[in-house]
């Protein structure tokens, strides 16, 4: 490597950043992972793999992997549905039209996690406004208990992730040729076959990183769940910062952490293992 | 196979008329081009045929019946996009089979009938690439093959050839037509280039702003244009405005034209100001004295198979030739220039 190719200068500043924050703190993670416990302070001085033995022979902690990983699963496949068709009519949109829906579909990040997670619990609350609407519609008898539940955590997340999902879509939307769709009506598709045989297909390159970004993200949540899932039900994330700094078990809270990392890169491989063909054949 | 008229068809967009009372017809087997500059309206005309767009007003039959409330998608017309319009995520045999698979034919039928038309456009062993894999030549014949295949009743061409390099547009070309010839499909064509329109057709639409300027076939286009526009449209041509024009009915004309005194054939009934229409390759030169028309070589070029020349006559117009490759001119040289009658043509400076 010459540091006079002026292409690999410009590349120190990425590879700088990621080796600080990212290579350092990971292969600093995966050692504490294999510390032994401390006593009186977070970590003890020799080397063992009780705590992965710990995670993998309790049943506990599989099913909170379990719940972690369908619960993501669940946010972004609702993300999937509820996105498409927003994606699909800001790809129609033009001019001031597009500038307005950007904006509408980027409003959740627009707010504070904590706040917007507060918000929630307003809202979910036994006479917040979803119940006093729901109360005033004559839809239920009496309030629902909201607040607390899985149901509620999905919503949250479900919520504030549609712009990851909404944002690729659409660009692989627009790069559709309206041709293509006339072409296939030529040839006798109905709109639902157009549907299902070139649109949905062809943005298949916007639904992939969509999926993937919404995945990782609600794999990882911790605020959400920690506010709006209460104690009856653990997600990773909340049990790995219980570990961190609750209990400060350091190394127990790594060896989480780093399986909670390979189970989701393991769930990421499997999908684009089992897309490629497909991601193969249409992108651009 | 099929007949297909159009009658008196309009489109608006809000306040652009792109359609204003649009009539042709195609007679069963027939190729009807529709030529003209962009934004004539040749396009619009397609893909209301097609069924893409909806028309504000008029009518469109196939065999009689009015197709008009029938989707595109129920048409049973073959397409050919300008960008072929393939379907980049299926393989060559996929997008050429892909409106039999709509149709739930059985796999064996899909295959052979796939097999057999991308034998006939020469596409065979391609099957398996993607159209991305593949050269403009070929995507333009899948293009042609995926058309084909479902035995249209009516095929639509919009520019197939715009966007292939020249030799590519005359072996394609030729392939179109044997193919149309061979089927007896009926079909129309969409084109800017009037050697297509000319070569391909068995009726021309020459279109002009939203309207059909004339409809006839290439001969009649070329010869018998009603107006300057469709000469100017169809070819090089020299215009001379007549002096004077004399009427000798059945569409014969007495004029004077720069300086000389011509008997002729043209557009019948011509009333207003006329143009006398000479193609380069009616002209020829003679001797000062012995020609119609006598004037000044001003600029000759050598192409290979033909000698090209301007000659400015005594009144100032200015006349191209197409002279044979041998001919010795050199500019500032006084010559006559002889007209073959028969290639004459009067004609109205803007049709009535």
């Amino acid at each position: 490597m010459s540091l006079r190719n002026p292409k690999l200068l410009l590349a120190i500043p990425a590879v700088a950043l990621i080796f600080v924050f990212m290579i350092l703190p990971i292969t600093n993670m995966i050692e504490m992972s294999f510390r032994t416990p401390g006593h009186s302070e977070p970590f003890g001085d020799d080397y063992t793999t009780m705590h992965y033995d710990r995670i993998l022979s309790d049943g506990y902690y599989w099913g909170v992997l379990g719940r972690s990983l369908l619960t993501a699963g669940a946010v972004t496949l609702l993300c999937l549905i509820v996105s498409y068709p927003i994606a699909w009519h800001m790809s129609k949109a033009k001019g001031l039209k597009a500038v307005f829906l950007y904006a509408c579909i980027a409003s959740p990040l627009m707010t504070g996690v904590l706040v917007r997670n507060f918000g929630w619990m307003i809202a979910a609350a036994l006479n917040g406004p979803l119940n006093e609407t729901l109360l005033a519609l004559g839809m239920i008898e009496r309030p629902l208990r909201l607040l607390f539940t899985q149901g509620l955590v999905i919503l949250a997340l479900v919520h504030v992730f549609v712009p990851f999902m909404v944002l690729p879509i659409n660009n692989a939307l627009r790069n559709i040729s309206p041709t293509l769709i006339e072409a296939s009506s030529s040839m006798g598709a109905t709109r639902r076959e157009v549907f299902r045989d070139i649109i949905l297909p062809l943005s298949f390159p916007g639904i992939y990183p969509g999926m993937i970004l919404v995945y990782v993200l609600a794999v990882a949540a911790y605020v959400t769940p920690a506010l709006l899932g209460g104690q009856m039900v653990s997600y990773m994330p909340t049990l790995i910062i219980g570990e961190l700094t609750g209990t400060f078990q350091w190394p127990f809270g790594s060896a989480l952490a780093i399986v909670l990392s390979v189970s989701t890169i393991l769930v990421v491989g499997l999908f684009t293992a089992l897309t490629s063909r497909l991601m193969e054949r249409s992108k651009a | 196979m099929a007949t297909v008229e159009v009658r008196d068809l309009r489109k608006r967009y809000q306040d652009f008329l792109a359609l204003d009372g649009v009539s042709l017809k195609a007679e069963s087997g027939q190729l009807v081009t529709l030529l003209g500059p962009s934004g004539c309206g040749k396009s619009t005309t397609l893909r209301c045929l097609a069924g893409f767009l909806e028309a504000n007003g008029g009518e469109i039959t196939v065999d009689g019946e009015s197709i008009l409330g029938t989707p595109a998608n129920r048409r049973g017309f073959g397409v050919v996009f300008q960008n072929y319009a393939l379907f980049p995520h299926m393989t060559v045999a996929e997008n050429i089979g892909y409106g039999l698979k709509l149709q739930k034919l059985p796999k064996a039928e899909i295959e052979t009938r796939v097999h057999d038309v991308m034998k006939l456009v020469r596409l065979d062993g391609l099957r398996d690439r993607l159209p991305r894999a593949i050269s403009g030549g070929q995507q333009q014949r899948v293009a042609l093959a995926r058309a084909l295949v479902l035995k249209p009743k009516l095929l639509l061409l919009d520019e197939p050839l715009a966007n292939l390099d020249a030799r590519l547009r005359d072996e394609v070309r030729w392939l179109i037509r044997d193919l149309q010839q061979q089927s007896g499909i009926t079909a129309f064509y969409v084109t800017h280039d009037q050697s297509e329109a000319m070569a391909m057709s068995d009726m021309v639409a020459v279109m002009k702003a939203g309207r059909v300027a004339q409809f006839a076939t290439p001969r009649e286009i070329y010869q018998k244009p009603v107006e300057r526009y469709v000469a100017d449209f169809t070819g090089e041509a020299n215009f001379i405005p007549c002096q004077s024009v004399i009427s000798m009915g059945d569409g014969r004309y007495e004029i004077k034209a720069a300086g000389a005194k011509l008997e002729l054939s043209g557009v019948p009934g011509i009333a207003g100001p006329a143009e006398l229409l000479l193609r380069p390759e009616a002209l020829e030169l003679t001797s000062p004295s012995a020609g119609t028309f006598a004037g000044k070589v001003t600029k000759s070029a050598f192409l290979g198979a033909a000698l090209h020349c301007e000659i400015t006559l005594q009144d100032g117009s200015v006349l191209k030739l197409t002279a044979p490759p041998n001919h010795q001119v050199a500019p500032g040289e006084e010559v006559g220039i002889a007209i073959d009658h028969s290639h004459a043509w009067l004609m109205p400076e803007v049709a009535p």
